[in-house]
C-alpha cells in the first residue's frame, strides 16, 4: 500500500493501545468498591502490558501492542465493616486491591502519551502536505 | 546545474533528461528527504513505545549520513543515488529509567519538530531547483 503519511501505523497502534489502557483504568476505578464479583471474590486490579512489534525488515518504525491484560495479584485490602453482607466472622471485608491515586497517575500518564502521539499525527500530516506541494509555488 | 566539460563528462553515460536531474544539490536534497521521512517513522515508533518496558529508541542509522557526506564531498553521483537511509537501534541512547526504556518524551518531541523543519527546508530546496529548471526551459517562472 502507498504509505503517504510516514509513521502513521506506529501512531495508530499507540493511540489504540492507550485507549485500551484508559478503558482498563476506568474499569479499575469503577470496580474499586466491588466486594463480590462473578467468582464470589473481590474485584482484582487489571493492568495492561505493552509490547513492541518490530517490522521484520526493519523498514518502518516500531508499533506497539497489548498482548494481554494481566491481573494484579496483590492481596485485597481488609477493612473493618461488621454490618457488611460480605464481612467475615471477625467483621473484616476484603476490598479490591485498588489504590485510587495509582489509577489517577496511570490515567494522566496515559492521556499525556495519547497527546504526544496526536502531536506526531499532526506533524506527519504536515510532512505529507509539504511533500505533495513539491514543484508548486 | 553544474556546466562545462566536467559535467558533460560526469553525465556522459546518462540521457539528457536524466542529466537534468543529476545535480549534486538536487540529489542530496532528495536523499535527505528520504531520510527525514524515515526519521519521522522512527520518532513515531519511539513515541508509540514510550512506555514499553525494555524498548530501545530507533533512529536513521548514522552510516547513511557518513555515506552521503562522502558522496557529496567527492561529487560521486552514482554513490549518492545508492545511499539508502536505514533504521537502526540508537546505540548511544542510555536509559535513565527502571524499565530499561531509552525513549525520553521531551527529546523525541524536540526531534519531531526539528525533523519537520528539516523536511520543509528540503522540499523547498527541491521546489526551487525544479522552478529554476522550469525557468530555464520556458523562459518564465
Amino acid at each position: 500500500m502507498l504509505n503517504l503519511i510516514p509513521g502513521i501505523e506506529s501512531t495508530s497502534s499507540a493511540l489504540n493501545a492507550e485507549r485500551i489502557r484508559m478503558d482498563v483504568v476506568s474499569q479499575n476505578i469503577s470496580n474499586a468498591q466491588v466486594t463480590k464479583g462473578p467468582d464470589g471474590q473481590p474485584y482484582q486490579r487489571q493492568q495492561v502490558v505493552f509490547q513492541t512489534v518490530l517490522d521484520s525488515q526493519l523498514q518502518g518504525g516500531a508499533t506497539v501492542q497489548i498482548p494481554t491484560i494481566s491481573t494484579d495479584h496483590r492481596p485485597p485490602i481488609l477493612v473493618y465493616r461488621p454490618g457488611h453482607p460480605d464481612a467475615d466472622p471477625r467483621g473484616m471485608v476484603a476490598m479490591p486491591n485498588i489504590n485510587i491515586h495509582e489509577e489517577m497517575v496511570d490515567l494522566i500518564a496515559s492521556s499525556r502519551s495519547f497527546e504526544a502521539n496526536l502531536a506526531v499525527v499532526k506533524s506527519a500530516r504536515s510532512l505529507a502536505m509539504q511533500t505533495l506541494s513539491i514543484g508548486k509555488r | 546545474m553544474p556546466g562545462g566539460t566536467g559535467a558533460a563528462k560526469r553525465f556522459g553515460g546518462l540521457s539528457m533528461v536524466e542529466g537534468l536531474f543529476s545535480g549534486t544539490n538536487y540529489l542530496a536534497a532528495k536523499r535527505l528527504l528520504d531520510a527525514t521521512a524515515l526519521r519521522q517513522e522512527a520518532i513515531a515508533g519511539n513515541l508509540a513505545n514510550v512506555e514499553t518496558p525494555g524498548y530501545r529508541r530507533m533512529d536513521v542509522s548514522p552510516s547513511f549520513e557518513a555515506e552521503l557526506r562522502q558522496a557529496i564531498g567527492s561529487g560521486d553521483v552514482s554513490a549518492m543515488k545508492t545511499a539508502q537511509p536505514k533504521l537502526a537501534v540508537d546505540a548511544t541512547a542510555r536509559s535513565s529509567r527502571q524499565d530499561g526504556n531509552t525513549v525520553i518524551l521531551e527529546s523525541e518531541l524536540l526531534k519531531l519538530n526539528q525533523n519537520s523543519v528539516e523536511h520543509a527546508m528540503e522540499t523547498q530546496m527541491i521546489t526551487g531547483n525544479l522552478m529554476r529548471m522550469r525557468l530555464a526551459i520556458t523562459g518564465r517562472g
